[in-house]
């Protein structure tokens, strides 16, 4: 996960570099850092630094690093050959390397040499059962075949060990999603806000879902969690402000006839839509009637 | 008047739109809506424009309805309505249609009873650089009498063309000069709102 600022440092540097203004090497280093997915600009930056003697040498040992981080953007590209080529060159730098056993085992993934990979990762975990990568690549393998339910199945296990693995929580959380299995994602979006509270993105999906599921109680539950994202990211975050929105109005809806007590406050409604209306006054005013109708039509007639 | 018999024709801004949405994102499910109307004659679905609603999470309602309804609002005006729905799925040999993408559909069938489903066809794109293949690289899909969506073979009756017949090679002139990466769709614009999802300067 990414921050705003994050991602415009590194959309800025892909452009200069992109322009042939140098930079190549910073970029590539931010792309490791922050874990994006860029394989064409990787592949294609990396490839020049590397097939370029000078600048290769001039990284000292980070040569090797490039080349792994330049072989999964290739194999992302499906440019086989140059992963086959950089692969090599490690596997003969570092001949006992299971790091290098890795990244040959996601060649034949890459390859659709489903068996083989299987294969490889099995021994893999022989060897060393307690490789986090190796095992994820395992739920990657299912994955990429459709194997969905295996998929979950290894996910889940894994987690059973590794439970503090935030990421892997929140792959299964969308595999779920995607699968439109809601109950099941809601748990572990709770797993996550429990293991960190005070990231706003856990308590945002977690709402969503809630939202989706539906009935009162979620709709009540999810109101509350659009609140802490709110709460937590100083009203900055619209999809949480609009979630708000969608809640009151459901909740009202839903509330029909039933005793009014149950309706809380509408301030909470109130203040998110003056803080929408606000923020699309500011940066994207030509949206701001379509805004302000479309909000009065999920205004319940109270 | 169910759809038995209609044509769906789709503009080729609309229909380059939604292609181009789904190379920005190769990795993920994609989806968004088509806004059109009924032909005068009754016999055609005009597809007019398309909208891309998101790249994460297809199946979480909340940004889904907030998308819609600024969307039914925007396009009301203009005399069009929602009239159907594309998908396009994250892995590349799937060729089926999800329960996400049914489910939207039924929605979008409720207020549109002729509405379409347009699935990616990732096999048609990726043959679409040997130029011969005029036909869109989608598959059709309508609700038939027992309620389920199913797929329109495109053998035979051409019920889903492209209004301008260049459409693709207008595509594949895109696809060259990486014009996705100009492609604004609804997540673009819930993260900051600048950024306009009507996609105004796209083809300029």
């Amino acid at each position: 996960m990414v921050t705003k600022s994050e991602e415009e440092q590194l959309n800025r540097l892909e452009a200069q570099v992109d322009n042939a203004g140098g930079g190549a090497w910073e970029y590539l280093c931010l792309v490791r850092k922050l874990k994006v997915r860029r394989p064409d600009k990787v592949l294609k930056h990396g490839l020049a630094i590397l097939n370029d003697s000078k600048k290769r040498s001039a990284l000292g040992t980070e040569e090797w690093t490039l080349c792994e981080q330049v072989a999964v953007a290739a194999m992302d590209c499906q440019s086989l050959d140059v992963a086959k080529d950089c692969i090599k060159v490690l596997r003969k730098r570092f001949p006992d390397s299971k790091r290098v056993g890795r990244l040959e085992g996601m060649l034949l993934e890459a390859k659709g040499l489903w068996a083989e990979a299987e294969k490889a990762y099995s021994s893999f975990l022989e060897d060393n059962p307690f490789d986090q990568v190796i095992h994820k690549r395992r739920v990657a393998l299912a994955k990429a075949q459709g194997n969905i339910t295996t998929a979950i199945e290894c996910l889940n296990k894994y987690l059973d060990t590794f439970m503090a693995d935030h990421d892997a929580w929140r792959e299964l959380a969308e595999i779920y999603v995607s699968l439109q299995m809601y109950k099941q994602a809601a748990f572990c979006y709770e797993e996550l806000i429990l293991s960190q509270p005070t990231n706003p993105l856990h308590h945002l999906a977690y709402a969503d879902v809630l939202y989706t599921i539906g009935g009162l109680e979620n709709l009540q539950a999810a109101k509350k969690y659009y609140a802490s994202t709110i709460n937590l990211t100083g009203g900055k975050n619209r999809r949480a402000l609009f979630g708000v929105c969608l809640c009151t109005s459901a909740i009202g809806q839903l509330s029909k006839g039933r005793n009014k007590e149950d309706k809380d406050s509408p301030e909470l409604q109130s203040l998110a839509v003056a803080a929408l209306e606000k923020d699309y006054k500011q940066r994207a005013p030509g949206k701001l009637p379509l805004l302000t109708s479309a909000l009065k039509s999920l205004r319940v007639s109270s | 008047m169910g759809s038995g018999e209609l044509r769906y024709e789709i503009a080729q801004n609309a229909y380059i739109k939604l292609v181009l949405h789904a190379l920005k994102h190769k990795a993920a499910a994609v989806n968004g809506v088509l806004l059109g109307r009924l032909s005068d004659r009754g016999d055609a679905v005009e597809v007019l424009d398309a909208v891309p609603l998101f790249h994460s999470h297809l199946g979480l309602l909340p940004n889904l309805e907030i998308s819609l309804l600024l969307i039914e609002e925007y396009y009301g005006s203009k005399g069009m309505s929602i009239v159907g729905y594309f998908h396009a799925n994250e892995r590349y040999d799937d060729t089926e249609l999800g329960g996400i993408a049914r489910n939207i559909g039924d929605h979008i069938f409720r207020y549109f009873p002729q509405a379409a489903v347009l699935l990616l066809d990732n096999k048609k794109l990726e043959a679409l650089s040997n130029g011969k293949d005029r036909s869109p690289v989608m598959q059709l899909y309508t609700r038939d009498s027992s309620k389920n969506w199913k797929l329109v073979s495109s053998d035979g009756s051409n019920r889903l063309i492209t209004k301008e017949p260049t459409a693709n090679v207008v595509l594949l002139d895109y696809m060259t000069s990486e014009k996705w990466q100009n492609v604004v769709d609804f997540d673009d614009h819930l993260d900051d709102i600048s950024k306009d999802w009507l996609n105004p300067d796209l083809f300029k």
